[in-house]
């Protein structure tokens, strides 16, 4: 009986993300009759602010934070929910730094995606196609491991099988996402966003109450904390290095790598093609950091705080959050907040997907057609469209089923990949005149081939992350790149550094 | 809504970046300070609503800390201009 209870609210969600998806559908018909890739991919570039911040924020929170994010968190303490906050910056840095430069640009190149802003600049179909390869191929193992994520999860909560979880869940994104295309995943994202925000504040009240009060919790904490220093077992919940377990040179990494060069994630910048004007910019860095602050240190403070009630898991870490939401939350409520690690698998799979199809469509089948000068009739483009991004959905989900090694192995690349992938190539490509096609191409097939590798080998310095390696080679291989290759033409100068004329 | 041409459009979006980052190094900052700076100094005997000082000031101090920063940008630095003003005069 509960765990019907707990179905209901998330079963009226998903009937609301299917109407919004077909609801665009038919809203945005005429406009997609007369230039179909613009509207189905960038949304006609009409986002307001409030719904460029939250499909930002949502597409960004992924359902890492709310299984094994906050499973860390109650396993090492408040340092975990410490580490995390390095990821306030992600909102707001994207957009003001990339923002306004790729909005004007993209309107005066017509780019749609972020690859046809990098080929305006560097003007090399082989850049070009590496980059669109590298969203593909990371984006579908980064959709896999959301599938797999998000059907588990769905399981826990509910009592169907993983299999049953995965298909109910998987048509419902896979189905909104391909019918109304860019705009559909923004306005889904948004209430993803909404419900993700109610589901953090309920799980907080929810724990606090549970536990008797912030003052319980936190004696139980701390008696955990002395315990643990006492005996050498467990750790120290109390301190931000948790007994060791989190080194500075991690904190610091986590800072690259959540932080500063999130900025590279392409299905973050495509975001800056996609708003309406300048003021829906600016909005969108406030509230975008609000949200952003109230996921993150929220899910994860949940997390801390249920060590408070909790004092042990059986099995993994990763199962907190269902266990807390089975156990302490009324049927109803819960099945509320269940919806908010949903939303957050939910609006990620469809970003990336609207994303990964556009590198099949835009930068390399259309882009075919246009050099071959062949006349493309918006309709088929269409049809192409949509089958593209079903069987890029239904692909993934097939692999979800029985997820292999190979797949789930790429995956460990995905997110550092793709930042160095495109965190030179973009900030460069931008701002600075010099960076020419050689020193972008040597930048991103060194980088990323540096940071794969000594991922796969287990190759360290100290105990940074790896993305330092990636994002280093990249930088030097841009710089000394540079000093081969054409300089860059008048006429593509003229348009990324009129300052410089 | 400013009126800019193609050029000092270019040139004030470099400025905004560049405030961008400032406030994303003074987010850093702020939790460096608030947190590890704090635990340094007092440990875990210097509590805010019962939690670790170093927590409070380090983790929601530096998201107050990018709120109040972002604010500040909108407000002071960035400009309202148009985004896809047809041919302007080029020099």
């Amino acid at each position: 009986m509960d765990a019907v209870m707990r179905m209901m609210p998330v079963a009226v969600f998903f009937v609301a993300l299917m109407v919004m998806g077909f609801y665009i559908q038919r809203k945005s018909a005429d406009a997609a009759a007369k230039d179909f890739s613009n509207e189905y991919f960038i949304g006609g570039r009409s986002l307001g602010g409030f719904v460029l911040a939250m499909t930002l924020v949502a597409t960004y929170s992924s359902v890492s934070s709310f299984l094994s994010g906050a499973g860390k968190a109650w396993e090492t303490g408040f340092g975990w929910v410490y580490y995390a906050t390095s990821q306030i910056v992600a909102a707001f840095l994207v957009l003001g730094v990339l923002g306004k430069k790729m909005a004007i640009i993209g309107r005066k190149t017509n780019a749609v995606t972020v690859i046809d802003v990098l080929r305006a600049r560097y003007k090399s179909n082989l850049l070009a196609n590496v980059c669109a390869i590298v969203i593909v191929v990371f984006f579908t193992t980064s959709m896999l491991s959301q599938f797999i994520g998000g059907a588990q999860l769905f399981a826990q909560c509910t009592g169907v099988s993983y299999v049953t979880g995965l298909i109910i869940f998987s048509v419902v994104v896979i189905l909104y996402t391909t019918v109304g295309g860019f705009n559909a995943v923004a306005l889904t994202d948004t209430a993803c966003a909404i419900v993700m925000v109610v589901g953090t504040i309920l799980l907080t009240i929810s724990v606090i109450t549970k536990g008797g009060g912030l003052e319980n919790i936190m004696a139980n904490i701390t008696a955990a904390s002395a315990q643990a220093a006492a005996t050498g077992e467990g750790m120290d919940l109390l301190d931000p290095r948790a007994s060791g377990n989190i080194p500075f040179q991690l904190y610091l990494t986590q800072w690259m790598l959540c932080g500063i060069t999130t900025i590279g994630l392409p299905q973050s910048q495509v975001r800056c093609l996609g708003y309406k004007d300048t003021k829906s910019v600016h909005r969108a860095m406030i509230y975008g950091t609000i949200v952003v602050g109230i996921m993150m240190i929220g899910i994860h403070l949940v997390g801390t705080l249920s060590r408070g009630i909790l004092p042990t898991i059986e099995g993994s870490t990763d199962t907190l959050i269902p266990v807390v939401i089975v156990k302490y939350m009324m049927p109803v409520l819960g099945g509320v907040t269940i919806i908010g690690p949903l939303a957050a698998t939910m609006s990620t799979i469809s970003s990336l997907l609207i994303a990964g199809s556009s590198a099949i469509i835009k930068d390399m089948y259309l882009h075919y057609k246009e050099e071959k000068k062949e006349e493309i009739n918006q309709k088929t483009v269409a049809n192409i469209s949509f089958a593209v991004t079903a069987i890029m959905g239904i692909a993934a989900v097939v692999m979800a089923i029985n997820p292999p090694d190979l797949i789930v192995w790429i995956n460990m690349f995905a997110f550092g990949g793709l930042q160095t992938t495109f965190f030179w190539s973009m900030l460069f490509g931008l701002f600075w005149k010099k960076a020419n096609t050689a020193g972008a191409l040597l930048s991103i097939i060194g980088g990323l081939g540096a940071y794969c590798v000594t991922m796969a080998l287990g190759i360290k310095i100290g105990s940074f992350h790896n993305i330092i390696i990636g994002m280093s080679v990249g930088l030097i291989l841009f710089v000394i790149g540079n000093y081969f290759g054409k300089p860059i033409d008048d006429k593509t100068g003229r348009l990324f550094f009129p300052e410089k004329y | 809504m400013k009126k800019l041409t193609y050029k000092e459009k270019f040139i004030q979006m470099n400025k905004e970046a560049k405030a961008t980052w400032i406030v994303a190094a003074i987010c850093f900052l702020v939790w460096l300070a608030g947190g590890f700076g704090v635990y340094m100094a007092t440990g875990n005997s210097w509590t805010i609503c019962r939690m670790p000082a170093w927590f409070v000031l380090g983790s929601f101090g530096s998201w107050f800390a990018a709120i109040i920063g972002v604010a500040y940008l909108v407000k002071y630095v960035f400009v309202d201009f148009d985004l896809d003003e047809e041919e302007e005069e080029e020099e």
